[in-house]
């Protein structure tokens, strides 16, 4: 074959693989955000389920228990911040943050608990290639369905309505404290596959930093995506692409440091060319509360 | 009824019957309690006292519309009341309920457009579909004809005719007494919380009850002194768009000591005028303020201290800061010229000269009534000595009191040779108060009358003829 044509496959593959993560976290941030949650913590959720689906996955044997746990691990820590943004009504960049360093800590402390030694976990069973391209696949699935649930569904009016204007949705009748915590519970789980796909699918252990920034990449596609299922999905592929061409690149000599920055950067350039021209969700990140 | 917020007993001690199939009005000066009560026969606030019974489902359309911008009009209608196929929306099914009420009620509007692409007219009318779609027996209007153009005003009332005529009970809260008279079987009075006068509006007349409203004579407005005009603002082949608003290619001018009335049908290019002359916009042609040229592309900041004073037509979006006191808001834009220690003076000039209440620099702008809040941004605009004073409905959904309060302080800055442009769709507020009337229709000037040669039924025809 070709060498150029099939360097272009290579990177196309691993665009694919490089995305997934991404793909899932930036669809449970527009979910949340949709709703008028703006969520910072998708870096922890990712944490928390990518080292949930480890441990789980270790004590059963099955991957698939792990990543059920993960998913509800993932679920769990959305629903605190779910708590804090709409029961407790705080600032909810100050609230997904601390999740944030609380999940990298807590796995931190729980690799030395439960696996004695700090660093990595040992390697636990995992999904193998046709697992991993079911997840792949099933990404774009997820990205599908949301589309439909937002667009096509009452409960998808509604987290919008909630998102755009909680108290003309209030007066509708609709409860909008307990949709957007819905809401964000929902795009928790969906987030938390992102960890898990990292965990079990690409790996088989979960290793301390292993998110390394995707949730922050995530949300970064999903402003880049106009906070909709499909263009955050187009985003993560399109931040996904420069993280493969990273991998590819680092093969072919260039310094890897410089290259290491480049989603990142792709990320910082996309986001600066499209300020001012996209709208967020009129509440979104503005705390709701009752008269 | 009885409601009390902190130390305002906003509403006391009320009775209040609506018959089926009635229009019955209520009025009452600013912070009556009309919206007080209104409310609380909805359900949204509380009575601390009395009850509400009503023979079915009771729907308000509120003054500030609560309607999502960003849906569309059927999602906005049947939020929450989706028809549904399966566990998804019926789409078309959804649409065909939008236009079916749309056509049984005569209020057409396009199902799929996006709200905040509507004029605020059309936005009513979604917000009325909404509140009809639910049947409702008693039907609450609050200062439902506040942002509506003269046309629209009579259709309005046209389809509320019907709604009565099915049985419905309508209670408008209003200030507007020609409507009043007009529309209504029977009114009710109110004013500092208690019902003071009822009628059948037949055997009432609008000065009786405006002076029941005000507890006293109308205060006139200020008289029209003697001033020398000199060009002070001058306009050549204008052009600029703000949003959906389009003004081309205007050529006008506003002498010092003149009050130039604006008259036009909301959505024919006044927001574009309004906003290239704040600087919010930029414009094309030629703008020239006593003989020096403005850069079209100057910012606010730059307008006003060339004394350029624009009061904007949505004062709690584009003029006020809510949740602040009515002494930063009386400061605000004038942080950097007026020293801190004026700041307290400054506010209490406002609150002396404009009656604002209550009497308290501290109070919370966002609970004042709109006629007070609306008092403060032109107290903090009228401030100083501005050269050019734009007004863009300067007395929308605002009492009568507080109505000719702020006409008269337009005209007082007139005598005091500032220049006026009065932008407004009232009519008889630009007749009130206009020494020239330019009618604005699609965008263009289409017809100037200096006062004495004013012809209402022209000018309406004017107003009417850009539209089409």
């Amino acid at each position: 074959m070709n060498p150029v044509l099939a360097g272009i496959l290579a990177v196309l593959g691993l665009t694919l693989v490089k995305a997934t993560p991404l793909i899932y976290a930036a669809l449970g941030g527009v979910l949340s955000e949709r709703s008028g949650v703006v969520n910072i913590g998708l870096e922890g959720i990712m944490i928390a389920g990518a080292f949930t689906a480890v441990v789980v996955s270790g004590l059963s044997g099955s991957p698939l228990v792990g990543a059920l746990a993960g998913v509800l691990a993932g679920a769990g820590v959305a629903a605190l911040l779910a708590f804090a943004a709409t029961r407790l009504g705080v600032d909810q960049i100050v609230a997904g943050t601390g999740l944030n360093i609380a999940a990298l800590a807590a796995a931190a402390f729980g690799l030395v608990l439960i696996y004695h030694q700090p660093g990595a976990s040992r390697e636990v069973p995992a999904f193998g290639h046709a697992g991993e391209n079911m997840l792949i696949l099933l990404a774009f699935l997820a990205a599908a369905a949301l589309h439909v649930v937002l667009t096509r569904t009452p409960w998808g009016l509604h987290v919008r309505a909630c998102g755009e204007d909680p108290s003309a949705a209030e007066a509708a009748g609709i409860d909008a404290l307990r949709t957007r915590f819905t809401a964000v519970v929902i795009g928790g789980a969906i987030a938390a596959l992102g960890g898990v796909y990292l965990s079990l699918a690409e790996l088989d252990l979960y290793s301390d930093g292993m998110t390394a920034g995707r949730g922050f990449i995530a949300l970064a596609a999903v402003i880049f995506g106009r906070w909709t299922p499909f263009g955050a999905t187009g985003a993560a592929l399109f931040f996904g692409f420069f993280a493969a061409l990273q991998y590819s690149l680092q093969r072919a000599g260039v310094p890897s440091e410089l290259m290491q920055a480049l989603p990142y950067l792709a990320a910082l350039v996309a986001l600066a060319g499209f300020a001012g021209r996209v709208r967020a969700p009129a509440a979104d990140g503005v705390p709701y509360v009752r008269q | 009824m009885r409601r009390r917020f902190g130390a305002v007993q906003a509403v006391d001690g009320v009775d209040l019957e609506l018959l089926p199939g009635e229009i019955h009005a209520l009025v009452g000066e600013n912070g009556a309690g009309k919206s007080t009560l209104a409310a609380i026969a909805y359900g949204a606030v509380r009575a601390d006292e009395g009850t509400v019974e009503a023979l079915g489902v009771v729907g308000l359309v509120h003054q500030h519309f609560k309607l999502i911008e960003r849906l569309r009009v059927w999602e906005n209608v049947l939020l929450n009341r989706e028809p549904k196929r399966g566990w998804t929306i019926d789409v078309p099914a959804a649409r065909a309920r939008v236009l079916e009420l749309a056509a049984k009620y005569g209020l057409a509007v396009d199902p799929d457009a996006v709200v905040e692409t509507l004029p605020v007219g059309i936005k009513q009318r979604v917000e009325l579909l909404r509140e009809l779609d639910r049947e409702p027996a008693v039907l609450l209007l609050d200062e439902p004809t506040a942002a509506l153009a003269p046309s629209e005003i009579a259709s309005f009332f046209e389809t509320v005719r019907g709604l009565a005529a099915r049985g419905t009970a309508v209670l408008v809260v209003t200030h507007k007494l020609a409507e009043v008279i007009a529309y209504s079987q029977r009114v009710t009075v109110m004013r500092a919380g208690a019902v003071v006068a009822r009628h059948l509006t037949g055997e009432t007349n609008a000065d009786a009850i405006a002076r029941e409203m005000v507890g006293g004579e109308v205060p006139a407005l200020a008289t029209r002194a003697a001033t020398e005009p000199a060009v002070l603002l001058e306009a050549h082949g204008l052009s600029a768009t703000s949003g959906t608003s389009a003004l081309t290619d205007v050529t006008f001018a506003v002498r010092a000591g003149e009050i130039v009335g604006i008259a036009g049908i909301e959505g024919n290019g006044q927001s574009a005028l309004a906003d290239a002359l704040a600087g919010i916009v930029p414009f094309t042609g030629e703008l020239r303020l006593a003989g020096v040229v403005l850069r079209p592309d100057d910012s606010p900041a730059a307008r006003l201290a060339r004394g350029i004073r624009v009061i904007p037509q949505d004062r709690r979006r584009e003029a006020l800061v809510l949740d602040w006191d009515v002494c930063d808001n009386v400061v605000l834009g004038r942080q950097r010229t007026l020293p801190r220690a004026g700041y307290d003076a400054a506010a209490r000039e406002v609150i002396e000269r404009f009656d604002v209440r209550p009497p308290d620099p501290g109070a919370i702008v966002g609970m004042l009534s709109g006629g007070n809040q609306q008092k403060v941004v032109v107290g903090r605009l009228l401030s100083g000595a501005p050269k050019l004073v734009v007004a863009y409905q300067p007395t929308r959904g605002i009492d009568i009191g507080a109505a000719a309060l702020v006409q008269s302080r337009l005209i007082e800055a007139r005598n005091a040779g500032a220049g006026v442009l009065l932008i407004s769709f009232e009519l008889d507020e630009i007749f009130a108060c206009a020494d020239r009337v330019l009618v604005i229709a699609g965008g263009a000037f289409v017809g100037s009358f200096d006062r004495a040669a004013i012809d209402r039924g022209r000018i309406g025809a004017l107003m009417a003829g850009g539209r089409a």
